[in-house]
C-alpha cells in the first residue's frame, strides 16, 4: 500500500502551534502520524485509529478535529494547534490547570485529546449546563477515570473563567491533598 | 498532593514507549497472524515477503535462538505457532521493515497454507471434548451433600458471563535496542518488567542479567499487560538480535483486539439452599472458565473465582468447583478483579433466584447473610475484621436505601413506558497475590548531597498513581517536601525479580518496601545526630518539614545540613530494602490457607430506568460506601473507585465481545466494541469512604483500592433485572451478560416476539433473536 517514490510526495505548508512547517508527504500519510512522526509532536495520541476515542484531537483553524481521520495533505495551508501549543510550563492553560487540580487524569493517554476537544468549548461557554458539558465530552473516551473528575474539571475551568481567575488562585479549590 | 504526572500529562510531554526520539536505524515490526482459529499449518513461506521493499528481515519460529515458549505457568504457549494454530490471528511470523507501512504491506506476501479444523469457542463444549487445562479445582466447607436435607428452599440455575476487552487506550508496544556483547535494552508497556525480562531472556536463550527492561509509564493496563505485554517485547527483542538494529513494535487497535486475551468468559451452574427464614445453608457452584487457547494465568484466575464465590456471605456448607477449558480463542488473561467478579456474580444470581423463591426482597436475603468476624471463607481463612455489615448499614442509611425503594415502586406504579429498578451490591475482595511467593517487593532509595531523593521500586505507573503514592510515602517518612522526591522509571537493573503491578497490591508491597528503605536511612541519620548533638538515649529526634527536631523542639539542623554532614561523615545515603507480606500461605492440595493479608469491603446502591419500548436504559445513580482504611491520597483513591466502577458497569452492560463460530472476533474495533462514555455514566454518582477504618498492614493504614470497586458494577445487572421484572412480571430470565439494550429488549418482549415469530408462516427468527434464544424461554 505504501510507496516511497519521491514523485508521489506532495509538498505541504502549514502552521503548527504558530510555527510554519514545509514538508513533502505521501498522499496517504495520516495527519496524526505526520504530527507524531514527522514533526515529533508526540503529545497527540492515537488510541483507536478510526475516529472513535478522540485521543488524537487537535485544532484545525480553531475547530476540534480528529487527526486520525485526516490526511496530512488536507492540512495544507491550514493552522493547527496541538496540546504542545496549549499554555506554557509556567502558565498552563486554564483547562490544563483544571485537569490537574481535579485529578481528571490517570494514565494520561486520553488527556491531550480531551483538552483539545474542550478548548473551543471553553471559549464559547462560561456557565454550561451539565448536559452541555456531557455533550462536549461525548466524543472522547477515557478508560481510567469514570469521567467524574473530567466533568468536574470542565466545571472548574468555566467557573474560573467566569471569575477571571485563569490561574487557579482563589475560589475553586478542590479536595485532594494528602489526608 | 496532585498526581505526579499531572503537569506532564496535560502538556502532552509524558513519554510513552514510542514517544522518545526514534533511535538511528529504527525498524518497525509487523506481525502475521493466522487466518483461521484452528488448523494444521501445511506451508509457511516468507521468501517473497523478505524481498519486499523496505523489509530487512522476517522472523519465523525457526529463527528463535532460545525457547519458542512464553507460557508463564505452563509451557503451552509458543511465541510463534509452528505445526498447528489455535486461535485466529495467532502470530506465525514477524516482518521487520523500515516503516510500519512497509512491514504491514509485506505481510500480504507471506504464503501460508493451513488445513482448517473445527473451532470450539464455548467452554462447556470444550469441557465435553476433554479440552481442559491443568486440573479442576475445588473448595469445600462443611458437608454440602448432607445440608440439602435441612434446606427449606432450593434453587438452581445457570449463568453465562461474557468476557471483557481491556481497552487500555495505549495498545501493546515495545522498543528494543541491541547493545554491546549480547546485551539488550527494552522499553516496554508492561505491568511486569520482570516477566517481560524473563520471557525475552527465554526466547533469546540468554541469562536474565543480559536483558534490561525499563518502564516509564503505561497508557493503561488493567491486567492486559500483566503477562501479555511480554510477547510483543519478545518480538522487538528478537528483531533487534536478528538485525542488529533497534526495533519498535506498536500494535494497531484492531490487531490488539484480535491478538490479545481478555477477561475470561465463564459459564456456571449454581444450587442454593435456604432456610425459610432466609439463612443460606448450602451452596454449590460449578464454573466452566473459557481459558482460550492456553493456560496463561487462567489457573490463578480460576482460583480467585472460587475464593470469592461466596462474595461476603456466610455459607456453612459449600462446594465450589471449577475448570479451565481450552477453546480456540486468544488466551484469556488477567483483568482487574482477576476472576473474582465472575465468582461474585454467580452467588448474587443465586441469591436473586433464592429471594424470589422465598418471596423475600433480595436485599433482605443479602443483608441477613453478611459475614461477621470469625466466619469462614471458602479457603478456610476467618474474617478478622469484617466490615460487611458496617458498609451495608452505613451505606443504606447514608444514601437512604428505603427511599430508593419507595421511589422505584412509586415510579413503577405510575409509569407504563418506563420501569425503574434498584439493587444493593456488597463486595468483599481479598488483597494479596494468590500465588504467595509474589507478595514481595524491593525498593531502592538514594539521598543525594543536595537533599534531593530518588526512589525506585518495582511498581509500574499505569495511571493508578503508584508514583504519587510512593513519593508521598517517602516524603512523609523522611520529613521532606514531596517535590524533593523523584520517582524513577521501573527498571530491572535497579530492582530485581519484581512482581507484576497487579492484584491491587502495588502500593501495599512497594510502598512498604520504600518505607523500610527510608527507615534504614533515617536510622543512620538519627545515629549521626545523636553523636553530633550529644543526645541522650531518651531524647527523640525527628525530621518534619525538612527541619530536625529534638523532643519536638526545633534545632538549627535542616534536612540539607543533615545530608551534607552525613556525606562528610561517610554515612551511606542509599538503601535497598525488601518487603514480604507476613503471615500468608495457601495449600493448593487441601484448598486451605490464609491467602490474603486482609479484605476490602464496601457496598453500592444502584438505580436504573429502563425504557420498556426500546430496551434502552439509563443508570440514574450509583452510591458507594467504600472501605479504604485510611486514604493515602483521597483524589487518587477516589479516581480508582470511579474508574473501577465504570469498567464494572461496562462489563455488565455494553461491552460485547462477539465471536463468530469460526472464532473470529466480530467486535474488533472501538466502533463495535463499546466502552462506557460520559453519557453512560450515572449523573448522580457519589463515593464515600468508610470513616474510622484503619488497616495496620497498609502503608500509613491504607487499604488497596485498584480492583475491588469494579465489582460494584455487578449491581447494575440486578437493578436492570429488577426493572425488567417490574414490566414482565415474575419470570426467570437468564443470567446472561452483557445485558445490552438489545438483550433487555428481548427480555422485555421476547415471549411475545416468540409467539409472533411462531405464529408467522415461513418467517424465521432473525439473527439477533437466535442469539437471544435462551431469553425467549424461561430458564
Ligand atoms: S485515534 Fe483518532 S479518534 Fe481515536
Ligand atoms: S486517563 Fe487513562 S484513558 Fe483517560
Amino acid at each position: 500500500m505504501s510507496t516511497t517514490a519521491a514523485s508521489n510526495r506532495h509538498p505541504i505548508r502549514l502552521t503548527v502551534n504558530g510555527e510554519v512547517h514545509e514538508r513533502e508527504v505521501e498522499p496517504r500519510l495520516l495527519l496524526s502520524d505526520f504530527l507524531r512522526h514527522d514533526l515529533r509532536l508526540t503529545g497527540t495520541h492515537v488510541g483507536c485509529e478510526h475516529g472513535v476515542c478522540g485521543a488524537c484531537t487537535i485544532l484545525l483553524d480553531g475547530a476540534a478535529v480528529r487527526s486520525c481521520l485526516m490526511f496530512a495533505v488536507q492540512s495544507h495551508d491550514h493552522e493547527i494547534e496541538t496540546v504542545e501549543g496549549l499554555g506554557t510550563a509556567e502558565a498552563l492553560h486554564p483547562l490544563q490547570e483544571a485537569f490537574r487540580d481535579t485529578h481528571a487524569l490517570q494514565c494520561g493517554f486520553c488527556t491531550p485529546g480531551f483538552l483539545m476537544s474542550l478548548v473551543p468549548f471553553l471559549a464559547e461557554h462560561d456557565d454550561p449546563s451539565e448536559e452541555e458539558i456531557r455533550h462536549a465530552l461525548g466524543g472522547n473516551l477515557c478508560r481510567c477515570t469514570g469521567y467524574q473528575n473530567i466533568v468536574e474539571a470542565v466545571r472548574l475551568a468555566c467557573r474560573r473563567q467566569r471569575q477571571g481567575d485563569a490561574h487557579g488562585l482563589g475560589e475553586g479549590a478542590v479536595p485532594g491533598e494528602m489526608s | 498532593m496532585k498526581h505526579l504526572d499531572a503537569a506532564l500529562h496535560t502538556r502532552g510531554e509524558s513519554a510513552y514507549v514510542d514517544d522518545g526520539t526514534p533511535p538511528d536505524g529504527l525498524l518497525h515490526a509487523a506481525v502475521f497472524g493466522s487466518p483461521v482459529a484452528h488448523g494444521v499449518v501445511r506451508r509457511l513461506d516468507v521468501t517473497a515477503a523478505r524481498q519486499r521493499e523496505g523489509v530487512v528481515a522476517v522472523l519465523t519460529a525457526a529463527d528463535i535462538p532460545g525457547d519458542n515458549q512464553v507460557g508463564p505457568i505452563l509451557a503451552d504457549e509458543p511465541l510463534l505457532a509452528t505445526e498447528t494454530v489455535h486461535f485466529r490471528s495467532q502470530p506465525l511470523a514477524v516482518v521487520y521493515a523500515e516503516s510500519p507501512e512497509m512491514g504491514r504491506a509485506a505481510l500480504a506476501a507471506i504464503d501460508c497454507d493451513i488445513d482448517e479444523l473445527p473451532a470450539i469457542t464455548d467452554p462447556r463444549q470444550a469441557f465435553a471434548a476433554g479440552e481442559i487445562i491443568d486440573r479442576p479445582r475445588q473448595l469445600t466447607l462443611g458437608d454440602v451433600d448432607a445440608a440439602w436435607e435441612i434446606c427449606d428452599v432450593i434453587v438452581e440455575g445457570k449463568c453465562d458471563l461474557g468476557g471483557q476487552e481491556h481497552v487500555y487506550l495505549e495498545t501493546q508496544r515495545a522498543r528494543a535496542w541491541p547493545l554491546e556483547g549480547d546485551n539488550l535494552r527494552l522499553q516496554s508497556s508492561t505491568q511486569s518488567p520482570y516477566a517481560t525480562q524473563r520471557t525475552v531472556a527465554r526466547v533469546l536463550g540468554l541469562p536474565l542479567h543480559r536483558i534490561e527492561v525499563d518502564v516509564q509509564r503505561l497508557g493503561g493496563g488493567f491486567g492486559g499487560k500483566e503477562d501479555q505485554a511480554s510477547p510483543w517485547a519478545a518480538f522487538a527483542a528478537l528483531g533487534a538480535r536478528l538485525t542488529g538494529r533497534p526495533v519498535e513494535l506498536v500494535l494497531r487497535r484492531d490487531e490488539d483486539l484480535a491478538m490479545t486475551g481478555k477477561r475470561h468468559p465463564y459459564q456456571a451452574d449454581f444450587k442454593l439452599g435456604l432456610s425459610e427464614a432466609g439463612e443460606i445453608l448450602a451452596y454449590e457452584a460449578r464454573f466452566f472458565q473459557n481459558a482460550g487457547c492456553s493456560a496463561d494465568l487462567s489457573m490463578p484466575v480460576l482460583d480467585r473465582t472460587l475464593f470469592h464465590s461466596n462474595n461476603c456471605y456466610r455459607i456453612p456448607h459449600l462446594r465450589v468447583w471449577g475448570v479451565c477449558c481450552r477453546t480456540h480463542l486468544p488466551s484469556n488473561t488477567a483483568f482487574r478483579g482477576f476472576g473474582g467478579p465472575q465468582g461474585m456474580f454467580v452467588i448474587e444470581a443465586a441469591l436473586h433466584k433464592g429471594a424470589a423463591a422465598l418471596g423475600m426482597p433480595r436485599e433482605e436475603l443479602q443483608r441477613r447473610n453478611l459475614m461477621v468476624n470469625g466466619d469462614l471463607f471458602p479457603y478456610g481463612q476467618r474474617v478478622l475484621e469484617s466490615r460487611a455489615e458496617r458498609t451495608w448499614d452505613e451505606g443504606a442509611a447514608l444514601f437512604d436505601l428505603a427511599a430508593m425503594g419507595r421511589r422505584v415502586e412509586a415510579h413503577n406504579a405510575e409509569h407504563l413506558g418506563s420501569k425503574k429498578g434498584y439493587a444493593v451490591m456488597p463486595i468483599c475482595f481479598g488483597i494479596s497475590f494468590t500465588a504467595t511467593h509474589m507478595n514481595q517487593a524491593g525498593a531502592l532509595v538514594h539521598v543525594y548531597t543536595d537533599g534531593s531523593v530518588s526512589v525506585s521500586t518495582g511498581g509500574v505507573e499505569m495511571g493508578q498513581g503508584i508514583s504519587t503514592n510512593v513519593a508521598a510515602i517517602v516524603a512523609r517518612s523522611l520529613g521532606i517536601a514531596p517535590r524533593r522526591v523523584k520517582v524513577e522509571s521501573t527498571n530491572t537493573t535497579r530492582i530485581a525479580n519484581m512482581s507484576a503491578s497487579a492484584a491491587s497490591s502495588t502500593t501495599l508491597l512497594n510502598g512498604n518496601a520504600a518505607l523500610l528503605a527510608c527507615h534504614s536511612i533515617r536510622r543512620r541519620l538519627d545515629a549521626l545526630l545523636a553523636e553530633k548533638l550529644s543526645l541522650t538515649a531518651d531524647q527523640v529526634v525527628s525530621v518534619l518539614d525538612e527541619q530536625v527536631l529534638v523532643d519536638g523542639e526545633a534545632t538549627d539542623w535542616t534536612w540539607n545540613r543533615l545530608v551534607q554532614e552525613a556525606y562528610f561523615a561517610r554515612v551511606a545515603l542509599s538503601a535497598h530494602e525488601h518487603f514480604a507480606t507476613p503471615n500468608i500461605w495457601f495449600d493448593a492440595v487441601s484448598g486451605k490457607g490464609r491467602p490474603f493479608a486482609y479484605h476490602v469491603f464496601g457496598s453500592a446502591l444502584t438505580e436504573v430506568t429502563v425504557d420498556v419500548l426500546r430496551g434502552t436504559y439509563t443508570i440514574d445513580r450509583v452510591k458507594i460506601l467504600h472501605d479504604l482504611g485510611r486514604p493515602l491520597n483521597r483524589s487518587i483513591d477516589l479516581g480508582q473507585v470511579e474508574g473501577g466502577l465504570a469498567q464494572g458497569l461496562g462489563w455488565m452492560t455494553l461491552e460485547d465481545l462477539r465471536y463468530g463460530d469460526d472464532g473470529r472476533l466480530e467486535s474488533h474495533a472501538l466502533a463495535t466494541y463499546k466502552v462506557p462514555d460520559v453519557y453512560f455514566m450515572p449523573e448522580d454518582l457519589e463515593v464515600r469512604f468508610l470513616e474510622n477504618a484503619g488497616n495496620p498492614l497498609g502503608p500509613f493504614h491504607n487499604k488497596a483500592v485498584g480492583e475491588p470497586p469494579l465489582m460494584y458494577g455487578i449491581g447494575v445487572f440486578f437493578a436492570l433485572r429488577h426493572a425488567i421484572e417490574a414490566y414482565v412480571g415474575e419470570v426467570s430470565l437468564p443470567y446472561a451478560t452483557p445485558l445490552t439494550p438489545e438483550r433487555v429488549l428481548m427480555q422485555l418482549h421476547g415471549r411475545r416476539l416468540a409467539d409472533i415469530v411462531a405464529g408467522t408462516d415461513g418467517q424465521e427468527a432473525d439473527a439477533s433473536s437466535q442469539d437471544e434464544e435462551p431469553s425467549l424461554t424461561t430458564a
